[in-house]
């Protein structure tokens, strides 16, 4: 498994390496540059600023002077933030995505997970069309309309929350973007979990611990919803890493100084080394979820070998 | 005896006993679907919200006022008998938007199906017929789309498309009827990151199909490769790829709509959603209206597009079949 897990970190450096590639290309496609304003600006102080940008040159030479950078993990500076570190700006703005990402994800988890189970015990029952229902309407909810619905009915009618920021431990502040954020992957989990729940309830092993007089809250939690729990094992890194790397819409909506709201920025004032030092982050993020999930999925089920 | 007459009667020629029972693939599909009650009212709402929103533009009763004429005497009213939804914060009919809008999104939706479908069965095919090393060039490279983020593609993607000189239509308004390059914009954008997952379903399909006995037996009678790919391996991931299709639509007009929410929407005076959702929520303290109107469709257009798709599973899925 170790031998299996360090191919695939190796695997990852080509693929971040294209990705950085292609990236670059696009955002120097983009029209316009970073230093363009309103008015017009002398050639001379033009030239200084690409010339201190390493902006100055061919774009081949660019691009070959940037990878030799990364290379090194040094991502260069921020043009829009005085100069500041992109590996100091995604440090900073990342903590707040990543924990507004957790809060969403937990709260993901623990809907689709309760509705799921609720749903297959109580199969065709008031309990399953209730959390069947709740599942699908969730699906046709995602963040940006559930964000302004919960702002007008929970902070601007109710008063219940704020309608904008995020702090950590500040309830008022973190539930309404978790819920909002959380809300259409619980709905996906709660069909997955509903689905396998089913299928495990049915399985012999299943009516072996009642018939040997195993209460059936303990029969329920440790024999079904633990083995249930495997199929959404799988979905739950590609949800984490969308959730930590697509909160761009949550943190617009509640102005939240995140990481996505500081990529959208870049892309807007065409902070080069932000959107590549972004883009890049997120996509190692993005691969390295998807490599815990198989070496999960293999501790999970030890039928599994890699 | 009575049943040794029934057994040795001879067999009527003359009626054609297969051809009452025989149901196509699709004709049975199709009953399936209509018997599937949600799907079918799914089909019917978004029939009728397709049909309003096209009488909308063509029919000045349908869309009661101008949906860019601004009005400012009648800013940021709520829903009344003269303007049905209010209006927004240039006095513009919330209705007329509404409905120009909710076009707009459709047609990104079924525009980037389009484009998803060309590329995603190119690729797949490429990939699933073109032998090792086609195979390989292309599978490496939908991985290479595959690990972008989406959101974050998609919004690079439209800054690169937005604004720039097309070579047959041009920077501007529209050239293709319909279809300004406003719309193409956001279409490619999202259609260039979300093609993936047509390519991998179509590559998958058409590797397992290869190995099977009809397509084998079709070669062994003489037919030539491309009769193979046409009248058997096609048809054959075709229900597959509807059904993906149905649930791709809502998906596009779910990124369209998240674009257009973060202000990277059309630009006035093209309206979509996306776009409405985004104004409205920069009004939200004056008028709450203009944001539910947007989410309403929205979330009623993912709703029946998510119900359709899965009545068109059941229905097209043969393990499903009674």
């Amino acid at each position: 498994m170790i031998a299996y897990a360090i191919r695939r970190v190796l695997l990852m450096v080509p693929l971040l390496f294209a990705v950085a590639t292609v990236t670059f290309f696009l955002m120097h496609s983009v029209e316009g540059g970073p230093f363009d304003t309103d008015k017009p600006m002398s050639e001379a102080a033009r030239e200084r600023l690409n010339e201190k940008y390493n902006l100055d040159g061919s774009l081949v030479e660019q691009y070959g002077h940037f990878m030799a950078n990364t290379a090194k993990l040094d991502l260069g500076i921020s043009i829009s933030s005085n100069e500041r570190p992109v590996r100091d700006i995604i440090q900073e703005k990342f903590g707040v995505s990543l924990q507004l990402g957790i809060c969403a994800f937990l709260f993901a988890i623990t809907l689709g997970v309760t509705l799921g189970a609720i749903s297959a015990i109580n199969q065709n029952g008031i309990g399953d069309y209730v959390g069947v229902f709740m599942a699908t309407s969730g699906a046709a909810l995602p963040s940006f309309i559930l964000a302004p619905l919960l702002v007008i009915f929970f902070a601007l009618k109710l008063n219940w929350f704020d309608v904008l920021g995020w702090e950590l431990w500040n309830y008022k502040k973190m539930v309404l973007p978790s819920v909002a954020m959380g809300m259409l992957p619980g709905a996906f989990i709660a069909r997955i979990a509903r689905a396998s729940m089913l299928d495990i309830l049915r399985q012999d092993y299943i009516r072996t611990a009642r018939a040997k007089g195993v209460k059936e809250f303990t029969v329920i939690l440790r024999h079904a919803v633990k083995n249930a729990l495997i199929p959404v094992l799988t979905i739950l890194g590609p949800i984490f890493a969308g959730l930590i790397t697509g909160s761009f819409i949550i943190e617009n909506a509640f102005a939240i100084p995140g990481l996505g709201n500081a990529f959208v920025g870049s892309v807007l004032v065409r902070d080069y080394g932000v959107i590549m030092g972004v883009t890049l982050f997120y996509a190692g993020i993005i691969a390295l979820m998807n490599l815990i999930v198989d070496l999960l999925y293999a501790v999970a089920d030890p039928r599994i070998r890699l | 005896m009575a049943s040794d007459t029934t057994i040795l009667q001879p067999f009527d020629f003359t009626k054609d006993h297969l051809a009452n029972k025989q149901q196509g693939l699709w004709e049975m599909a199709f009953r399936r679907l209509i018997r599937n009650r949600l799907a079918f009212i799914a089909a019917i709402i978004l029939v009728i919200i397709t049909a309003v929103s096209i009488a909308g533009q063509f029919i000045p009763a349908v869309e009661r006022h101008s949906a860019t004429f601004q009005q400012y005497q009648v800013v940021n009213t709520g829903p009344n008998s003269e303007y049905w939804l209010g209006t927004d914060n240039l006095g513009r009919d919330l209705w007329a938007r509404l409905l120009y809008g909710t076009l707009f999104s459709l047609k990104i939706g079924v525009g980037t199906q389009i484009v998803v479908l060309i590329v995603g069965i190119t690729i797949g095919m490429g990939a699933a017929l073109g032998g090792k090393i086609s195979d390989t060039i292309l599978m490496w490279i939908t991985d290479l789309a595959y690990a972008f983020p989406d959101l974050l593609a998609i919004i690079l993607l439209r800054q690169v498309l937005f604004g720039r000189d097309w070579p047959i239509i041009g920077t501007g308004d529209p050239q293709i009827p319909g279809f300004p390059s406003a719309i193409l914009g956001t279409i490619l954008a999202i259609s260039l990151v979300s093609w993936v997952t047509i390519a991998r379903l179509v590559r998958g399909q058409m590797l397992s199909i290869k190995e099977q006995d009809y397509v084998l037996a079709a070669r062994a009678i003489g037919a030539s490769p491309w009769r193979v790919v046409r009248a058997h391996m096609l048809p054959n991931t075709l229900s597959t790829v509807i059904v993906a299709v149905t649930f791709g639509i809502p998906l596009a007009i779910f990124a369209e709509g998240a674009l257009g929410f973060i202000g990277l929407g059309v630009p006035s005076p093209f309206t979509s959603l996306g776009a409405l959702m985004g104004d409205g929520y920069a009004n939200l303290f004056v008028n709450n209206w203009q944001v539910v109107w947007p989410a309403i469709m929205v979330a009623t257009l993912m709703l029946c597009f998510t119900f359709l798709g899965d009545g068109l599973r059941d229905a097209l899925d043969p393990r499903t079949r009674k």
